[in-house]
């Protein structure tokens, strides 16, 4: 290249910088880059020196050095130490893997096959299999784990309370039906199914039909094009569905405390909580750090898997009638079973919340064991309930709802805007590392486990400079928006991607400012899709208890935590009540947005 | 009055040159397009002189006014440099009605209502799209929303009107149609057309000056027909004009004053031009198919390798020792599979590229 008049006549510098802040864009970038650096480096940090210094209590008396002083003790411990490593390390880590593998296989399986009859048979009742399929999705994951119990529980095993199915039918499931590694990894596999049916069925159903149609023609049978061209097609879409179902597994805390506490099984993130609340808290930082980066791996696995050339996820086309395929006779029978399967996993919980909630010696279900009191009891009924009075009468059960409320608008607020924001900046800098800086850094958060998340604020929120955050509603929002922003950002990002940018361009020439074109151009044209960015952490932040268990000031400040203090102390009835009322809520919340605004939490395929 | 001036404009995208060093002037009221292959940087140009782009360097003057100067840090936003742009995806808003859409930019300029709804009246007529008012723009079919596309930009009376591609999505036929509405509407509202395009039919028939550019780079800036009849390199020469012209690599053997004598296709020749003071040995001609037609007692022999007949004209595809060539027959002529046929050469706009470089030496005539 010749050095032409152009090299000579290059802006000066001061000229690009106000080209530079000219763009609302790059002013957007700048303020998520630093905010977002402090908030997700900043605890990172604090961690990691938390990892190699002494803690006050019992381990400076052990150790014999001041509070603060350098120790590679914890690692010592954790790693090293026989038998404490065994049992508070490798066995949990083992466990956590086994869980996370085993849910990722069962949610593909059952996701899916009903993607597929959904997508590619003419099964019948297509629309309510698909309504009803996804709607465990929206609870929250240990709702199933406690439905579980109270279906199986009996009195052979763990505290010999009857449940359901001994009651009604007299048969006693053995101790591993019931507690331990198989129910965790049917309860969070089926959590997690809706999940993989929404992404695989999303590829299947947007799938050219003609790369199928093309096979058909040159006399492939039905089999041999799923096995030759729709799975290697959608391979990656499972693959990187696997690794997402297997994080959200190794992460699950909720899910191992209810079905793992009776016989003492202990997965990574329950044991990282019961050490540091035992005065572990350096341990508990390892572990920690160990999931976070365990994460990042499996999600550097994950976009290796969805970013390499045979990723074909993006193939989209004209998706003309998909010629289906008959299930004939099978069919009938395939629907009746899949919506007996459904309904049994979305209804049935349901109902055995509302009966746990309102019989007074557990597995004794009849008319006469009933009582309301649990709900609405007063002081008379003190005795036999054991608490003052029913929930729905209880001052701190109500203080706690209301929090958990004002805990998710805030945070839904913060968080849709900010997701929104991050979108339209991101996509609009496409490209430039200050943009990708910015993708990576909201997402950061999604790697680390919400135990592990938690955790790092609670290193923050009890060092000396900032022990005014600790157990405050503040620190609360503060950790739920950044840990929530991965998945507001993400969706910001596409949907602002489907904006080609000349819509905003043109607004642009007629002089319209930025906030105008936002307000009425590119607001209005994705307004579903903004919207779900603001329903998701709604929905996140009430049946949230992972993230908060260790950072709220005592259990039962929110209504998630003292679901969880019922539950430790006994109260099994309470806990069903709270738990029937947060999915009543989140069922609301859910409906009430989508009449509004068409957005919902998870946009069903359809039949 | 509107007149453009690009003055060393340049565009880098981090280590990737758009636009070099791009010196322009576009008359006042003239319809100019800016031709060349995709990623060439035209639509660069086009943006950076609408305001949509920041150049890396130069100088951008409209009617006189710097919009863009790098050197003292002006840089005008769109909408103060009083332009209008055509989108290639038209760019409707979706949300919006087609009345809204063209009422928008108005409402924006704080026009009052029954003026907003007269001029909007106004473009509706204008571009026959009245009974469309009020539909959706995803309820119009793609020419529709093309004259709804231009009646949103026409609605503030812009003096520049720049056009990005803007008939690329329409079927073959539409698109015939929309040029001829599109040069109407160049007369009728008196203002400066910026034309961007890969195709160089649109071009030629459009513009009153062409611009051609490859890699950034300016190639001819010249009339339609002085493109097409004294392209300035090779590039340019293969670019202009259907079917291309016939490159054929020939050797200079001697010369006179105004007459060469050249080795070409296995024979002498004898070119005669306005030569300049030193040739190349190594040199190529460029000869239009029209001017290489078939005639039986033709001096150059050769083989049909193909016949192509369109219906006006027929494009045979000849065989000629090593040398494929194209000639264009009027009328049609359906020659058997190799046939041997006789070749001449006609008409004086016989062009001589160095064959080093491929730039433009002479115009002349051939003769065997």
């Amino acid at each position: 290249m010749t050095k032409g008049a152009a090299d000579l006549r290059r802006e000066p510098l001061k000229y690009r910088l106000r080209a530079f802040f000219g763009k609302p864009a790059n002013l957007i970038l700048l303020f998520f880059l630093i905010t977002l650096t402090v908030l997700s480096l900043m605890p990172m940090i604090t961690m990691l020196t938390n990892m190699f210094t002494v803690h006050a209590g019992t381990e400076k008396k052990m150790l014999r050095q001041g509070v603060g002083s350098w120790t590679l003790n914890h690692f010592q411990m954790l790693f090293a130490d026989r038998e404490w490593s065994q049992s508070n390390f490798w066995t949990p880590f083992l466990n956590s893997l086994i869980v996370a593998a085993g849910s990722g296989l069962l949610g593909i399986l059952i996701g899916g096959a009903v993607a597929w009859f959904i997508t590619r048979s003419d099964l019948k009742c297509k629309k309510f299999i698909s309504a009803v399929f996804v709607f465990p999705y929206m609870m929250p994951a240990w709702t199933l784990a406690l439905f579980w119990i109270n279906m199986f529980q009996n009195s052979r095993v763990g505290g010999g309370v009857v449940g359901m199915v001994e009651s009604f039918f007299g048969v006693c499931m053995p101790e591993w039906f019931v507690y331990g590694l198989f129910p965790m990894i049917v309860v969070i596999g089926l959590h997690y199914s809706p999940f993989a049916y929404l992404l695989i069925g999303g590829i299947l159903k947007n799938m050219d039909a003609t790369l199928e149609e093309s096979a058909t023609i040159l006399k492939a049978s039905r089999w041999t094009i799923i096995r030759r061209v729709t799975v290697p097609i959608v391979m990656p879409a499972i693959l990187s569905t696997f690794l997402l179902i297997f994080s959200s597994g190794f992460a699950s805390y909720t899910v191992p405390v209810f079905l793992g506490s009776a016989t003492r099984t202990f997965t990574l993130s329950t044991k990282m909580r019961a050490l540091i609340q035992a005065g572990y808290e350096g341990q508990g930082y390892i572990m920690a750090f160990f999931s976070i980066l365990l994460g990042t791996a499996i999600l550097g696995l994950n976009q290796y898997f969805t970013g390499k050339r045979k990723s074909f996820t993006t193939v989209t086309g004209k998706s003309g009638q998909v010629s289906l395929v008959k299930l004939r006779g099978a069919g009938g029978v395939i629907s009746a079973l899949l919506i007996l399967f459904t309904l049994f996993f979305a209804i049935m919980p349901l109902v055995s919340f509302a009966l746990e909630s309102v019989i007074m010696q557990p597995g004794n279900y009849s008319f006469s064991n009933m009582t309301l009191n649990f709900w609405i009891g007063t002081e008379d009924s003190a005795f036999e309930t054991g608490m003052p009075n029913g929930i729905l009468m209880n001052g701190t059960m109500w203080m706690g709802l209301l929090r958990q409320v004002g805990l998710a608008l805030t945070v839904a607020m913060i968080v849709g805007t900010c997701g929104m924001l991050v979108g339209y900046a991101c996509v609009r800098r496409r490209g430039s590392w200050l943009a990708r800086a910015v993708e990576n850094l909201a997402f950061f958060p999604y790697l680390m486990p919400a135990m592990a998340f938690g955790t790092i604020y609670l290193a923050v929120a009890t060092s000396a400079s900032f022990k005014w955050m600790y157990g405050s509603f503040f620190l609360l929002g503060l950790v739920a928006s950044v840990k929530f922003l991965p998945f507001a950002s993400r969706s910001g990002v596409n949907s602002m991607m489907q904006i080609a940018p000349e819509i905003e361009e043109a607004a642009t020439i007629f002089g319209v400012p930025w906030v105008t074109r936002m307000r009425r151009i590119l607001f209005p044209i994705q307004k579903s899709a903004i919207m779900s960015g603001y329903l998701l952490p709604v929905i996140n932040v009430m049946r949230e208890v992972a993230l908060f268990t260790l950072l709220v000031p005592y259990p039962r400040y929110l209504l998630t935590t003292m679901l969880f203090s019922f539950n430790e102390t006994g109260y099994a009835q309470y806990g069903s009540a709270v738990t029937l009322l947060i999915i009543v809520m989140i069922i609301a919340i859910n409906s009430l947005v989508n009449k509004l605004t068409g957005a919902s939490f998870d946009k069903g395929i359809g039949g | 009055m509107p007149q453009i001036i690009l003055e060393h404009v340049s565009k880098r995208f981090e280590r990737f040159v758009a636009v070099e060093d791009l010196n322009l002037e576009i008359a006042d009221r003239g319809f100019v397009t800016l031709l060349g292959p995709s990623g060439c940087g035209k639509t660069t140009t086009l943006r950076m002189i609408a305001g949509l782009e920041t150049p890396t360097a130069g100088r951008i003057l409209i009617d006189g006014k710097p919009v863009f100067d790098g050197e003292k840090g002006i840089n005008l936003p769109p909408n103060k440099r009083d332009i209008g742009f055509l989108f290639q995806n038209y760019a409707l808003w979706p949300h919006m009605t087609v009345y809204e859409n063209i009422a928008f930019g108005l409402e924006m300029l704080k026009w009052d209502r029954q003026r907003i709804a007269a001029r909007v009246g106004e473009m509706l007529e204008l571009l026959k799209i009245t009974e469309f008012g009020k539909r959706y723009p995803a309820e119009l079919s793609g020419g529709q929303q093309q004259r709804v596309a231009i009646a949103r930009t026409l609605a503030p009376s812009p003096r520049v009107l720049f056009m990005d591609e803007p008939l690329s999505n329409l079927d073959a036929k539409l698109r015939g149609e929309m040029r001829t509405e599109l040069k109407r509407l160049h007369t009728d509202t008196n203002s400066t057309f910026v034309y961007v395009t890969h195709d160089q039919l649109e071009a030629m028939t459009l513009s009153t000056r062409v611009c051609l550019m490859e890699s950034g780079r300016l190639q001819q800036y010249a009339p339609p027909l002085e493109i097409y009849n004294r392209p300035a390199n090779t590039f340019v020469a293969s670019f202009v004009g259907n079917p291309t012209m016939n490159f054929i690599p020939a050797r200079v053997e001697g010369r006179e004053a105004g007459t060469a004598r050249l080795r070409v296709l296995g024979r002498t020749a004898v070119f005669t031009g306005d030569l300049p003071p030193r040739l190349p040995e190594g040199v190529t001609l460029g000869i239009r198919p029209e001017f290489l037609p078939i005639r039986e007692e033709g001096p150059v022999r050769a083989q049909v390798y193909s016949t192509l007949p369109a219906g006006m004209e027929t494009t045979v595809k000849l065989k000629c020792g090593e040398e494929m060539l194209t000639s264009v027959v009027f009328g049609s002529v359906d020659y058997p599979v190799d046939a041997g046929v006789g070749l001449d050469v006609v008409g004086k706009d016989i062009v001589l590229f160095d064959g080093e470089n491929g730039k433009h030496l002479s115009q002349g005539a051939l003769q065997f």
